[in-house]
């Protein structure tokens, strides 16, 4: 897929993947996620929360809240029972990005290397393969339940998050990407955990626990003072909070946590921010304020088919000045 | 004269204290600042670390995390910035750069340390965020994550655990059972009614009604076996004779086919089951209800107990739904009809969620937008006095239902409704009363609790000797039990005195302010420490009898946690 392009490669048939997501959390009622909810974002006092399916507590927390969708939301990767067992067919190799893999067999997906082997995190699938004497597993990612995956798979030039990486994942939900950026930044990387909402919140922490290198952060993340003792400088900041004032969130824990050259990674839903403006025009008024909080924009893509109007733009935060002559 | 500049740094592991070199060159360059942050060797020339204190334990640090993020000084780095910032001079200025703007006013205010936190201090903040590990002796990378992943593990554990919004989620929750309940009931019962018609097909007619239908099926079981002498029974149920008779009527000439046993009893016994969800519903439904009139009294007196739950539901906690403005508290639960209209510029919906109060529904046509307008207005004050309010009372909410039935009076026939001041004002007359009541009677039970524990002849005694008493008692915790039991035998005239006491104290309306603030503090403080300053304050108001000393005894208490 192109790089900046919309290219319209998510028809009329794709869309079920998109609805598959959010739906299948209760009822099928998590379709409507995003709704008022995810566009007034003041209301809700914090990020996130719209995303899930039954909705009944703290702000999106409801029943399996920021856990988009819960299991239902597979449809990828289930070629026939075992079809990604791993064994004699499947064979997995590195992807472009670092710490990122391909599994290739029946079905091609997109895996990292799991921390915890023998436990995933979602109920998503995992696949070992035999590498001499010793199994290595992994897990499969879903683009349509990850927006880095989409845009792994969208053909995003950069994601700045690699082995040995310091990410500030803000906007982390229950964890479910969470969990695989912590694959990929391995046990020497760390990832600092921001999410407001309680109720994800503890599923977010549960994730924690067993992988050493997640620290969670149950605060809001527009007041990024309040956790300044939790965090060390970040290679990377990466961003899904689908607030109106994203840009700012972002910015400001930037100027807090964010190395010089360090990139930012922001994944940018148009009705969370404005819901009448065409989508094109909300991506770049965010753009223009990214420009504006000395982060330059790198490279933008649109997360079609796997989401409607979302936009990954990617950023480097106080570049360093070229020399000249 | 002479500035030197110091930055306060806190990090997981405890605080560091560092001192800045060339304060006036760095604060006149600040790109020199940014291009040095980044090179270790050059940002160790402008810095050098002047005071560590690493925190004593887990606990401790969480504790002084907590402090931090709220921008409050905690003990710990008071008694680590006294010992470490040298006092400013004549000659020298000292400044302390923070990272956060509450925590340095915080600073200002009780230790009189000039601080910053703009400028120069947050660039050099983010360069000290980067070296701290090279800066700090014995410090590694892989230590300094260890202290953030086990501060950060239990921040957000004590986050998770202490939640606000407590009462308002059983309320979410049970509103939330409820409509499920009522959509299972539905279908369980279509149920019924399908798999017993092949029995009975006639009874579905005579008896629409769901819990009744299932009523009447566990009664009749066989309707074969429906004789004259079951009649009365089935009244009973049905409470209408003619219904009774038609019943039996039908069963003697029924087209429904012969049901064995076996099937019969399973049919039973899912109606059974339904019946008694059926009445879990109720017992559901009356729960919400007196947890809605706890909660949020004001708003449940307005719209009803079952709509104020949902727009509760809605909002995620009453605090949220307080914050809304009243346009959205009107078309809460319209979002999608809402979004639609904004995009395609059409006519926004009039009513949400707000819908289901009775007053749109007795509303006419034309004033139906109107109504529920001026419905939204009052639920959102309604929301704000419940959410607010330190003795929640529903005379509000009684006074607001008013207006809002003659507004609709007003639609209908033209009569003017009372103006709004009037409304209010004679609202906050009554709240007040009501709410003097209210705090008398906590009061009376506070101290009837008090008064087992503290014996008669202590409150005669001032406040110093009775402290220093409660102290005895708690450091021995079976001196104590015994007083109480002697206590008992006498608890029934003291009680009268002190009943006779606190009307003389709370009988203007002045002081009423301050025996809430008071209460209010006591709700805080119930930890035993305090509970003995409570009581001697009591006894210093019950010697007196005055409502001066009253207010007094409130700052002596003040003070006296103050230095606790």
């Amino acid at each position: 897929m192109g790089r900046p392009g919309f290219s319209p490669r998510g028809g009329g048939g794709d869309r079920g993947g998109f609805r598959g997501r959010g739906g299948g959390g209760f009822g099928g009622r998590g379709g409507d996620r995003g709704g008022f909810r995810g566009g007034r974002g003041g209301d809700r006092g914090g990020f996130r929360g719209g995303r899930g399916g039954f909705r009944g507590g703290d702000r999106g927390g409801g029943f399996r809240g920021g856990d988009r969708g819960g299991r239902g939301g597979r449809g990828f990767g289930r070629g026939g029972r075992g079809g990604m067992r791993g064994g004699k067919k499947v064979v997995v190799e590195p992807h472009r990005h670092e710490g990122v893999f391909i599994s290739r067999g029946k079905e091609d997906a997109l895996v990292t290397l799991n921390m915890v082997p023998g436990e995933s995190v979602y109920g998503e699938k995992r696949i070992s393969v035999e590498d001499g004497e010793k199994k290595i597993e992994y897990r499969a990612w879903n683009p349509f339940r990850s927006k880095l995956a989409a845009a792994i798979l969208g053909g995003v030039d950069k994601i700045h998050i690699k082995p040995g990486c310091k990410v500030l994942y803000l906007g982390a939900a229950s964890g479910t990407t969470v969990s695989h950026v912590s694959d990929i930044v391995g046990p020497e990387g760390l990832v600092y955990a921001v999410e407001f909402s309680h109720r994800s919140g503890r599923d977010l922490i549960n994730v924690a626990k067993k992988r050493t290198n997640i620290i969670p952060i149950i605060e809001d993340a527009r007041h990024p003072h309040k956790y300044r003792m939790l965090v060390g400088m970040v290679d990377t900041v990466f961003a899904d909070v689908a607030q109106p004032d994203q840009a700012r969130i972002v910015a400001i824990n930037a100027h807090h946590f964010l190395k010089n050259g360090g990139h930012v990674v922001i994944s940018i839903k148009a009705n969370c921010i404005d819901s009448t403006a065409a989508p094109e025009a909300v991506f770049a008024e965010e753009v223009n304020k990214l420009k504006a909080e000395k982060i330059k924009p790198q490279e933008q893509l649109t997360l079609e088919p796997y989401e409607r109007d979302h936009a990954v733009v990617v950023g480097c935060y106080r570049p360093p000045a070229k020399k000249t002559g | 004269m002479a500035q030197s500049m110091f930055i306060l740094y806190e990090h997981s592991s405890g605080y560091a204290l560092f001192r800045v070199k060339e304060f006036e060159d760095v604060g006149l360059l600040q790109p020199q600042v940014e291009a040095s942050v980044t090179d270790l060797s050059l940002f160790n020339s402008l810095v050098k670390l002047a005071a560590f204190s690493p925190f004593k334990s887990g606990t401790n640090a969480l504790d002084n995390m907590n402090s931090v993020s709220e921008g409050l000084v905690h003990e710990d780095l008071r008694l680590f910035l006294e010992t470490s910032v040298p006092k400013s001079t004549k000659k020298e200025k000292v400044i302390v750069g923070v990272g956060d703007s509450k925590l340095g006013a915080a600073i200002v205010e009780e230790l009189g340390i000039s601080c910053q936190h703009t400028g120069v201090v947050p660039e050099i903040i983010r360069g000290v965020r980067c070296h701290f590990p090279n800066l700090v002796k014995g410090l590694t990378e892989q230590s300094a994550a260890k202290a953030q992943l086990g501060l950060g593990h239990s921040y957000s554990r004590a986050k998770v655990k202490f939640n606000v919004n407590r009462v308002d989620n059983m309320i979410i929750q049970s509103i939330s059972l409820l409509d499920q309940l009522d959509k299972n009931i539905n279908t369980f019962s279509m149920r019924i009614r399908e798999w017993y018609s092949y029995h009975f097909p006639e009874l579905v007619k005579i008896v629409p009604d769901n819990y009744t239908y299932a009523r009447v099926t566990q009664y009749i079981k066989n309707r074969k076996e429906l004789t004259e002498d079951k009649l009365e029974g089935l009244e009973e149920i049905v409470m209408d004779s003619a219904k009774a008779k038609a019943i039996s009527d039908a069963a003697k000439s029924s087209m429904g086919m012969d049901i064995s046993p076996i099937d019969l009893i399973n049919i039973e016994l899912f109606t059974s089951k339904v019946i008694s969800l059926a009445n879990y519903r109720k017992g559901l439904a009356e729960y919400l209800g007196s947890k809605m009139h706890t909660v949020a009294p004001n708003l449940s007196t307005l719209i009803g107990e079952q709509v104020g739950a949902r727009l509760i539901a809605h909002a995620g906690s009453l605090t949220n739904l307080a914050k809304y403005p009243a346009s959205t508290v009107q078309i809460l639960g319209a979002e999608k009809a809402l979004f639609r209209a904004l995009k395609t510029r059409g006519n926004t919906p009039k009513y949400g969620l707000i819908f289901h109060s009775t007053f749109i529904g007795r509303a006419g046509t034309q004033n139906k937008g109107r109504i529920s307008r001026y419905l939204a207005n009052k639920c959102s004050i309604a929301s704000r006095i419940d959410c607010f309010a330190d003795i929640p009372t529903s005379v509000f909410g009684e006074h607001l239902r008013q207006q809002v039935e003659d507004r609709l009076k007003f639609y209908e026939t033209g009569e003017a409704p009372q103006k709004n001041v009037d409304v209010m004002h004679k609202a906050t007359q009554e709240a007040s009363v009501v709410q003097a009541k209210i705090s008398k009677k906590e009061k009376k039970k506070r101290k009837k609790e008090k008064r087992k524990l503290d014996e008669t002849g202590d409150a005669s005694t001032t406040a110093g000797d009775t402290t220093a008493e409660m102290e005895d008692i708690n450091g021995e915790p079976p001196k104590k039990k015994k007083k109480k039991k002697k206590n008992k035998e006498n608890g029934d005239i003291s009680m009268d005195v002190t009943a006779d006491t606190t009307m003389e104290t709370t009988a203007e309306g002045d002081e009423l302010d301050t025996s809430g603030k008071k209460k209010k503090k006591k709700k805080k403080n119930r930890e035993t420490l305090e509970m003995s300053m409570d009581v001697s304050a009591n006894a210093t108001m019950e010697t007196t009898g005055e409502g001066e000393d009253l207010e007094l005894s409130a700052k002596k208490k003040k003070k006296k946690k103050r230095m606790n």
